[in-house]
């Protein structure tokens, strides 16, 4: 019993590592990747729309390819970055680029929600475009980016489980190995109850977080 | 004569689905008139007001700015040409993250001033159109009015030479619409403000504006001192709103007759 709790307990680490770091790296290429869709828009604040066509291509190609598959097609390109395929921190090679073009559309579409009317008036002061998207869309956006971030989260915690397939860890890995392969049921039981509480965590503070943050209520 | 502050030489704009929401627009803009362009809706009013700061990008013709084209200019330049102009709208459209101050704020950010000096003056600023112990408040807790005078805050903030005014009082109700008007007018004579009034109603025009244009059907009808215009309006266009006023006139004039009420019984109510 104190052996099974260990390894819940050393799942639920590894997969609480893999998802919010997947997350903080995916967000690094997914946000500016979103405000780029968004500004290079024909309608933009920079229209390029040769651009804009491009990165919606490339963004579309790379959701349209399934987890499972991504996971070992990149296979030779975690191995040249991490320097290994197996293992929590290998996992999150392919979690990040699964997730990034996902992000990136979650991005869009918050921005794309900021009212018309007040970019215009920014740009009647005479704001550049650069200064639109750092003081107006990403601050009048906030609580839309916040929600975005919590689906985020859980989607990538959702893709984690799938890491068990490649030796990954975490919980999904035990759910795979003890659950799926040895039959264990309650086993499995626990790791998916682990699982659905994480999300209602994650999306719970989501969208306390966002309540909070936003000064329209 | 006064100086001309903006004029526009055969300024036409069309759109890229190859509608035309403006031709051969001359304007002459005095520096410290109050300036009423009026029309319809569908007339090119609010397309030629974006047209003064190039929010919306001629298709032909000239935009001067203080005897400067604007047409031409592009990036930086256009940006800092445009801090010399003040816009305010219909919708009001304050950043709604932002606290009112920080609104009226938003401006000298984006010109870079100093912060205690941007706070400074967005303080004198709210307190010169009533709303100094609303600073911290949100946009959303504000009324309508309150709102478009934060926003008529915010766009003194760079001490604009032009305050370009798209339908700001359509979305009020009437006496809140004499309040902003009242504002506008004072501000107007206090600081020597230019004011370009985009409006529909005729009450906003007669009420503060010295000369007025009627624009009908993306073009010019005709232009001149607003009591000139309105007791004899020489264009069709001009006549028919006039006219709509009349008829709205007449009509409630019949409304009241069937409800049995006079004018006079009306008006000492209110």
């Amino acid at each position: 019993m104190y052996e099974f709790a260990q390894m819940l307990l050393k799942g639920l680490g590894e997969s609480l590592y893999m998802t919010l770091s997947s997350t903080v790296l995916a967000y690094l290429f997914g946000l500016p990747l979103g405000i780029l869709l968004v500004v290079t828009e024909p309608s933009g604040l920079a229209p390029r729309p040769w651009l804009n066509s491009a990165l919606g291509l490339v963004v579309n190609s790379a959701r349209s390819v399934p987890f499972l598959i991504l996971l070992v097609a990149v296979l030779p390109f975690t191995r040249a970055i991490v320097g290994t395929t197996i293992g929590t921190t290998a996992t999150i090679v392919p979690l990040v680029l699964g997730a990034a073009p996902f992000i990136a559309r979650l991005v869009e579409s918050s921005l794309k929600e900021v009212d018309q009317g007040v970019v215009e008036a920014a740009l009647a002061m005479g704001a550049s475009p650069l200064q639109i998207v750092l003081k107006v869309l990403l601050p009048e956006a906030g609580p839309s980016l916040i929600l975005g971030s919590a689906i985020a989260v859980t989607t990538i915690l959702g893709y984690s489980a799938l890491a068990g397939f490649v030796g990954g860890g975490g919980l999904g890995d035990i759910a795979i190995r003890f659950g799926y392969y040895r039959y264990q049921k309650d086993t499995m039981l626990v790791t998916v109850l682990l699982l659905v509480v994480l999300v209602q965590l994650f999306q719970g503070f989501g969208m306390r977080l966002a309540k909070r943050s936003d000064k329209r209520l | 004569m006064a100086e001309t502050i903006i004029q526009t030489r055969n300024l036409s704009k069309r759109f890229a689905d190859g509608n035309l929401a403006l031709e051969g627009i001359d304007l002459d803009i005095y520096a410290g008139e109050i300036f009423g362009i009026i029309g319809k809706s569908g007339a090119g009013k609010s397309t030629l007001a974006r047209c003064l700061n190039l929010l919306e990008k001629p298709t032909g013709g000239e935009v001067f700015f203080g005897g400067e084209s604007l047409s031409t200019l592009k990036g930086k330049a256009l940006y800092q040409r445009r801090q010399g102009m003040g816009m305010i709208f219909q919708q009001f459209n304050l950043f709604m993250q932002r606290s009112v101050l920080d609104n009226v704020r938003f401006p000298m950010e984006i010109a870079g001033f100093a912060r205690r000096a941007a706070r400074v003056r967005a303080e004198e600023l709210l307190e010169l159109v009533k709303l100094g112990e609303k600073a911290d408040s949100f946009p959303a807790r504000l009324s309508g009015g309150q709102r478009q005078r934060v926003a008529i805050a915010r766009a003194l903030a760079l001490n604009p030479r032009v305050l370009i005014c798209d339908e700001a009082t359509s979305a009020l109700d009437p006496e809140t619409t004499r309040d902003i008007l009242a504002l506008l007018r004072d501000i107007n004579e206090r600081f020597q403000i230019t004011m370009v009034m985009i409006t529909h109603e005729m009450q906003v025009v007669q009420g503060v504006c010295h000369r007025v244009a009627v624009l009908d059907q993306s073009r010019l009808a005709e232009t001149g001192p607003v009591r000139e215009v309105f007791s004899n309006p020489q264009s069709k266009a001009a006549q028919a709103l006039l006219l709509g006023e009349e008829r709205s006139a007449a009509l409630l004039l019949q409304f009241l007759k069937e409800k049995g009420l006079s004018l006079e019984e009306v008006l000492s109510r209110v």
